[in-house]
């Protein structure tokens, strides 16, 4: 936060505008306080992101709607490059021009599920069930398939019947987090966005 | 029907380094002018937009006044931008008397116009005024201690101050300004600016840039950031329902106060000075919710803290 100094912050709302150089000059400010009364206000928000699609991980800015203040359910509206983002300068490929239908779609996955082999249909699991299996057949194919040490006798620490495919629109911190455990288990079919 | 082939390197690519600063155009008043008198047609402030477009077109026609003046050397400039401070900084600079036979001409122009009796007077009192008590004015103006100036007075001042150092603005070469130390203030001169305009077209389509209130230089903010406590956190857009959305208030919750942002994209013709005028319904509404507003504008002084 910069000092203040004398520096006034002013307000112009009917007192204001009275005080001010429009009125001290003898213009009305009258009519414009009258037109203002038949304003309403509208709060909207950008919000800058990354575009989850591929490695390139272009900036974004989202436009979203609603008054938190009001307790309005806020929606975004309009998805647009980032024009200040230094790798891709505003510019977007088709896939992440079209993300606002990515984000509004129907079909857009919004929790863990689960198709049991040989079953049609998708069931809703809970995060807690879905962590617990992905934890159990882990254990279970690493115990099984784990490689030690190699013919000659050399430790080499691999699990190769496993692969690990992880988010692109990482922070530094997630992609770090993700190489520890997945690199710590042995998991050599690895990509991430660390890898860029 | 043809279509225009686009040839290789037709499409301007985006470029490395973002444009830091636009150094202010000679024809800015002129411009300033013609979007004041497009914008007071049926307008609520009409009359005061017609006022404004007179100073603005008077502004135009002092800038050949405003000749030889002292700029900072090859050392100071040096120095400034070593330090990324303004070279044309307004703390401690020595004006040279121009803007005064400036001030005298915009005067002039008012004195004889058909404008209120209160605008005419207060033209006609700056006319006879003392060098002394018109350099006191300046300095108080420029000092920012808005609570206590004479705010008859403030808009034909600063706009003598605009001339001058629009002037001075134009004569440097952009190279040798270097980003700012203190990035809410304008690199070229030190001043607080009157909002910011979202601009189209070229290298800078996107990119927000701080418009000066007092030298007219134009330089780069990144987008969804206060302008003045320069944070991330809590920002939002206020509009007026049912606007072509080509003024919004950027609000912080941060230092709670806002500055009016231009989208050229909505409307390609906006001029800061001129549109924060026009569109002092957005501030009277954000008045009534009791955010304050950081922009300067010198047409626009009043209200209180």
């Amino acid at each position: 936060m910069v000092s203040i100094s004398r520096r006034q912050f002013l307000k112009l709302g009917a007192a204001g505008l009275g005080a001010s150089s429009i009125a001290v000059l003898g213009f009305s400010p009258a009519a414009a306080l009258a037109e203002a009364r038949e304003f309403k206000l509208t709060r909207t928000t950008e919000t800058r992101n990354t575009c989850p699609y591929c490695s390139v991980s272009c900036g974004l800015i989202l436009y979203g709607l609603g008054d938190k203040a009001k307790n309005a359910p806020s929606s975004i509206i309009h998805i647009e490059g980032d024009p200040d983002h230094p790798v891709s300068r505003g510019t977007l490929c088709p896939k992440g021009a079209g993300l606002l239908d990515f984000v509004h779609s129907a079909d857009r996955l919004r929790y863990p599920e689960y198709r049991a082999p040989g079953a049609s249909e998708w069931k809703r699991i809970s995060w807690d069930e879905a962590f617990d299996r992905i934890a159990r057949l882990m254990k279970d194919d690493r115990d099984k398939n784990f490689i030690g040490q190699n013919a000659e006798g050399v430790p080499v620490n691999r699990w190769l019947s496993t692969g690990f495919l992880a988010a692109s629109a990482s922070s530094n911190e997630s992609g770090y987090l993700t190489h520890k455990v997945v690199r710590s288990l042995g998991i050599l079919a690895f990509d991430n966005q660390a890898r860029v | 029907m043809t279509a225009d082939l686009i040839e290789p390197g037709t499409i301007e690519p985006p470029a490395g380094e973002l444009p830091m600063l636009r150094l202010p155009e000679r024809s800015l008043f002129d411009q300033r002018a013609q979007r004041l008198s497009a914008l007071s047609e049926g307008h609520a402030l009409g009359e005061y937009l017609r006022f404004l477009a007179t100073i603005a077109r008077a502004q135009h026609e002092a800038l050949p006044l405003v000749r030889n003046v002292p700029m900072p050397d090859a050392e100071v400039l040096r120095r400034c931008r070593e330090h990324g401070l303004p070279p044309l900084g307004i703390q401690g600079w020595s004006r040279a008397p121009a803007w005064r036979a400036v001030l005298r001409q915009l005067v002039a122009e008012v004195v004889t116009s058909a404008f209120p009796e209160m605008a005419r007077a207060a033209a006609e009192r700056l006319g006879r005024a003392e060098d002394q008590t018109l350099e006191g004015l300046a300095a108080g103006l420029l000092s920012g201690d808005f609570g206590r100036i004479d705010r008859a007075s403030a808009p034909f001042v600063a706009a003598a101050l605009q001339v001058y150092w629009l002037h001075m603005a134009t004569s440097l070469s952009p190279g040798v300004v270097a980003p700012p130390e203190a990035p809410h203030l304008c690199p070229v001169c030190g001043s607080e600016p009157v909002a910011s305009v979202v601009r189209i077209g070229g290298a800078d389509q996107g990119l927000r840039y701080l418009s000066c209130s007092l030298c007219g230089s134009q330089w780069h903010e990144v987008r969804i950031k206060c302008a003045y406590c320069q944070t991330t956190k809590g920002i939002s857009y206020y509009g007026i329902e049912g606007s072509s959305g080509a003024v919004k208030a950027e609000n912080c919750d941060a230092c709670g106060n806002y500055l009016k942002i231009f989208y050229m994209e909505k409307d390609p013709a906006v001029e800061a000075v001129a549109d924060d005028v026009a569109s002092v319904a957005l501030d009277v509404l954000m008045a009534e919710r009791g955010i304050a507003r950081s922009g300067v504008n010198f047409f626009l002084l009043g209200g209180s803290a």
